[in-house]
């Protein structure tokens, strides 16, 4: 067992970790981060997607003790209900889930695609998400809430320019 | 009439910002203090005898709680359709994955350490895993009650088959397959249970049913119904694979009561793929007699269900699959003759479409066959022979209202059908479209559990309204749905309105959420009830302003006098007054039950109240060098009665196609035939369509405002799904030629198909 120290969301948090367990099970077990998910604990699936140091990573592909000193970001530090963040919007309002297991990753490899690449094209955004599996939506309300988030953000930035100036 | 304010909006999922931040809670993610993790030690033989188990090391591991097998249950097996599994196996096990033994430990890697200290001995037999060998004589029995392995044949005959062939110009016999798919849903199965200090043993799991997952967890547990209490949590998607009850439940529920602590299994991703109940495969031949004009005379079909180890929900599935080829296009005489066979495989269930994509694929792929050989265009054919309202099928479906020809009217023109090109094609890629349709129910009444929904709603003094339904939600938007209807008719905003589901000892009981039945079934007694209710405070407030209740309205919280608006009451002041409030609680409550008829064991009857239609266009290039099949757009025109919220009408819709595309293409549970080990156990395996996947998509409502639907809607969970894999199967044969006949359609049978030589 080694005691690892790590921020989550921007808030350090500190735990025993398992030489061989994953940074998945530690986030949900050790920290009770239950907002990643695991789908598979194989890399298929993309559920227990998590951005490290902001890079969206596997988190059931990388040890804990990988993570020490890290900074992650869940789908539960994005945003606040009076604050949201613009991928949550317009997942709500594209209604771009159902069961909602996929989703908290779906939305981190989301934002990691643009936060590289704030105007990606439909073809961009549908090789970002491919990581992902979702069942049970078709993907569709998912690709438009992305394209729509990424037109928020610039509207955004656009006005945040304006008022600068 | 006042326009509606709540149904038919573009209205949010009310779970949305739980979702969207990964708070909401699933069956894994709740934290049960003195929480034990369960593991369930399974067969590796696919047909073996148990001598004997030997738990003695496996207790001796520090942290073990209790190691069980199935002397130490009471050894009862689930109700089922035919009784004939235990949870976990006490004589032999009949599957690779089949349940042996159970571990309950402080930790997950103490409870799979344990799992290998569990010595078991087994006297391996022989294993068949091809339903028509399970059929032979001399072939191993895997239930030694059923002669050669047939778990039971079912007839279904209707009107005059023989006069009706001796009456057709031409007679057509084809024979296709299908394959087994498991569901796949993202969370993999997950059930935490305890006993409390009540002595109630309350059950956690991801249901679309929890009343069957009571009904089945008291019965193996011997217990009464009433001391099991299924618990509220959200389900990561169901697609029919939580529809009735799933076994894991039962083995959680018997650890947590032997070792007095909460205990919870999760499926690791390969139990997920290689034990739930999955889609069944079908052998189906199919004769079809036609009038030269293309006039349908009789349908002979002929399948052989491969059920798997175990019975679980197969003779309902076959059933459907009978009601849905008797039903699809007018058919006057029509008859069914099904073997639902055990084999040493992992065992079918419900999923979506419940046995009607296996019979559509073989319907609609005949019926282009016959178009061509008679020259009728297959889009003429298919109105021809169309449903319409008023209709009554051979089986006893009775058609109040059908959009199918506006349907296929939408989808022809969409996908520009006329202007297609025919005959022969030239170049690498060519290109083809097909056309398929289904007729699918909204509520079934075919178990003895009875066909009913029912709603309690609970207002409080402060105005606010709790709605208790019984049924689950998988991520359907059900729940969402049911609350726009209680806010629609009372007037009173979405945020003024919880909903408790699915738990059993609050909610009222619901057959559950399968067979597209919640929007309509609990939709109803959702309005029902909450006319109830407005009628309540409507009478309240009457009598609290002095005027009549016909001059009150409600808008927004508040009762308002129709001749001067200033004269008011809020809801939470007319359930202060009225009589019928008991502790400041005013409730109303609803028992709907559809009219609809039990189906008898000739399988006729009028299951349901109101028929869904759907007809779905599919436009593929096909590289002729490689055999590859690309989907370029789907289109879709479905008769949902009335689209109650159109997101999540759509989002069924797109979920129902990528499942439907890729039960066409790629999905197949793949069985190793000598070991009866499952190759395809994991979802890198398994070829689940991804966003890179998915074609250009043209969705259009038909609404044909069902009478007996809530608001006119009818179900639209399962049949976005049922033609999609034929509308494929008839566009590759448009493109190049060739007729699939079996699912699912793989490149290198296209390859092979166009260079022969190369076979």
């Amino acid at each position: 067992m080694k005691h690892i120290r790590l921020q989550i969301n921007g808030v350090w948090r500190t735990g025993w970790a398992n030489p061989g367990q994953t940074l998945l099970d530690f986030l949900r077990e050790e920290l009770n981060c239950t907002e990643v998910k695991k789908g598979c604990g194989k890399g298929d699936c993309g559920a227990c997607t998590v951005i490290m140091n902001g890079i969206s990573i596997d988190s059931c592909l990388t040890l804990a003790l990988q993570a020490e000193g890290a900074e992650i970001i869940t789908a539960k530090g994005l945003g606040t209900k009076d604050n949201p963040h613009p991928l949550q919007e317009a997942f709500i309002e594209k209604g771009a889930f159902q069961c909602g297991f996929c989703t908290p990753g779906m939305i981190l490899s989301a934002k990691a695609l643009l936060d590289k690449n704030p105007k990606p094209n439909r073809e961009e955004i549908r090789r970002g998400l491919s990581g992902n599996i979702c069942r049970c939506t078709g993907y569709r309300k998912i690709e438009e809430a992305v394209a729509s988030a990424s037109e928020r953000s610039s509207n955004q930035s656009d006005d945040r320019e304006l008022k600068d100036q | 009439m006042e326009p509606l304010k709540y149904i038919g909006k573009r209205i949010p999922e009310i779970y949305a910002w739980a979702k969207v931040t990964g708070e909401a809670p699933f069956t894994d993610d709740l934290r049960l203090p003195g929480l034990l993790f369960g593991k369930i030690l399974r067969s590796p033989h696919a047909h073996a005898r148990i001598r004997s188990i030997n738990t003695s090391r496996a207790l001796e591991l520090p942290g073990v709680v209790t190691v069980m097998t199935g002397t130490d249950t009471p050894g009862i097996k689930y109700v089922a359709q035919i009784s004939d599994m235990y949870p976990l196996a006490i004589d032999k096990v009949r599957y690779v994955g089949d349940p042996v033994a159970a571990v309950a430990a402080e930790t997950e890697e103490i409870a799979e350490e344990a799992l290998a200290l569990i010595e078991v001995d087994y006297e391996p037999l022989p294993a068949v895993f091809d339903p028509c060998e399970a059929l032979l004589d001399g072939a191993p029995l895997i239930h030694e009650d059923r002669i050669n392995n047939l778990v039971l044949n079912m007839k279904r005959d209707f009107g005059n088959v023989d006069e009706g062939f001796a009456q057709s110009d031409r007679v057509f016999e084809d024979q296709f397959s299908t394959q087994a798919v498991p569901h796949c849903n993202m969370e993999p199965r997950s059930s935490a249970a305890w006993k409390n200090p009540d002595g109630v043993l309350q059950i956690w799991t991801g249901t679309q049913s929890p009343y069957f997952v009571r009904k089945e967890v008291a019965h193996v547990c011997n217990l009464p119904i009433s001391s099991v209490q299924v618990m509220e949590v959200h389900c990561g998607g169901g697609f029919g694979s939580r529809s009735k009850y799933c076994e894991d439940e039962g083995v959680t529920a018997l650890l947590a009561i032997r070792s007095g602590r909460p205990v919870r299994i999760t499926f690791t991703r390969e139990e997920e793929m290689t034990t739930t109940r999955i889609r069944h495969p079908f052998i189906l031949r199919i004769k079809t007699g036609v009038k030269l004009d293309g006039t349908l005379m009789a349908r002979e079909m002929q399948v052989i269900v491969d059920k798997g180890a175990y019975c679980h929900y197969g003779p309902a599935v076959t059933g459907y699959a009978a009601g849905t080829a008797a039903s699809s296009y007018r058919i006057p005489h029509f008859r069914f003759n099904g073997d639902i066979v055990y084999t040493n495989k992992q065992a079918g269930g419900p999923f979506r479409g419940f046995g009607a994509p296996q019979a559509i694929f073989a319907i609609e792929s005949q019926l282009d066959e016959i178009a061509e050989v008679l020259g009728i265009d297959p889009l003429e054919l298919r109105v021809k022979n169309a449903n319409r309202s008023g209709d009554l099928t051979p089986c006893g479906w009775a058609i109040t209202t059908c959009g199918l020809e506006e349907c296929l009217e939408k989808v022809s023109q969409a996908i520009n059908w006329k202007e297609r090109q025919k005959g022969p094609k030239e170049g690498r890629y060519r290109q083809g479209k097909g056309l398929a349709t289904a007729i699918h129910v909204s509520g079934s009444n075919v178990f003895p559990d009875g066909e009913f929904s029912a709603i309690e709603l609970k207002m409080f003094i402060d105005g606010r309204v709790s709605v208790y339904k019984g049924s689950g939600d998988t991520g359907t938007w059900a729940n969402t749905v049911i609350t726009q209807i209680v806010a629609e008719e009372l007037q009173l905003p979405m945020e003024s309105i919880r909903l408790i589901s699915m738990d059993t000892e609050t909610t009222p009981q619901s057959l559950g959420s399968f067979a597209s039945r919640v929007a309509f079934e609990d939709g109803n007694a959702a309005k029902m009830a909450a006319a109830q209710l407005k009628t309540f405070l409507l009478e309240s407030a009457a009598a609290a302003l002095q005027v009549s209740m016909d001059a009150l309205f409600l808008q927004d919280g508040m009762i308002v006098y129709r001749e001067d608006p200033s004269k008011t009451l809020s809801y939470g002041d007319s359930v202060f007054r009225s009589p019928r409030t008991v502790g400041h609680i005013l409730t109303s409550a609803y028992h709907y039950v559809p009219p609809t008829v039990r189906l008898t064991p000739k399988g006729y009857a009028n299951v349901s109240a109101a028929y869904a239609f759907s007809a779905q266009g599919a436009e593929v290039v096909v590289d002729t060098q490689t055999g590859e099949i690309q989907v370029k757009r789907l289109v879709v025109a479905q008769d949902v009665g009335k689209a109650l919220n159109p997101i999540a009408v759509e989002g069924q819709i797109e979920g129902a196609l990528a499942q439907g595309m890729g039960y066409a293409l790629t999905e197949e549970l793949i069985v190793d035939r000598t070991t009866g080990k499952v190759i395809t156990d994991c979802l890198d395996r398994i070829m689940l369509p991804t966003a890179m996947d998915i074609p250009d998509e043209s969705i259009f409502l038909v609404e044909t405002q069902d009478p007996e639907g809530p608001y006119g809607a009818k179900g639209v969970g399962e049949i976005g799904l049922n033609p999609t894999a034929a509308a494929i199967a008839n566009a590759i044969y448009d493109a190049v030629g060739f007729r699939p006949h079996k699912l699912p359609i793989k490149a290198e049978e296209v390859y092979f198909f166009l260079h022969p030589e190369k076979r």
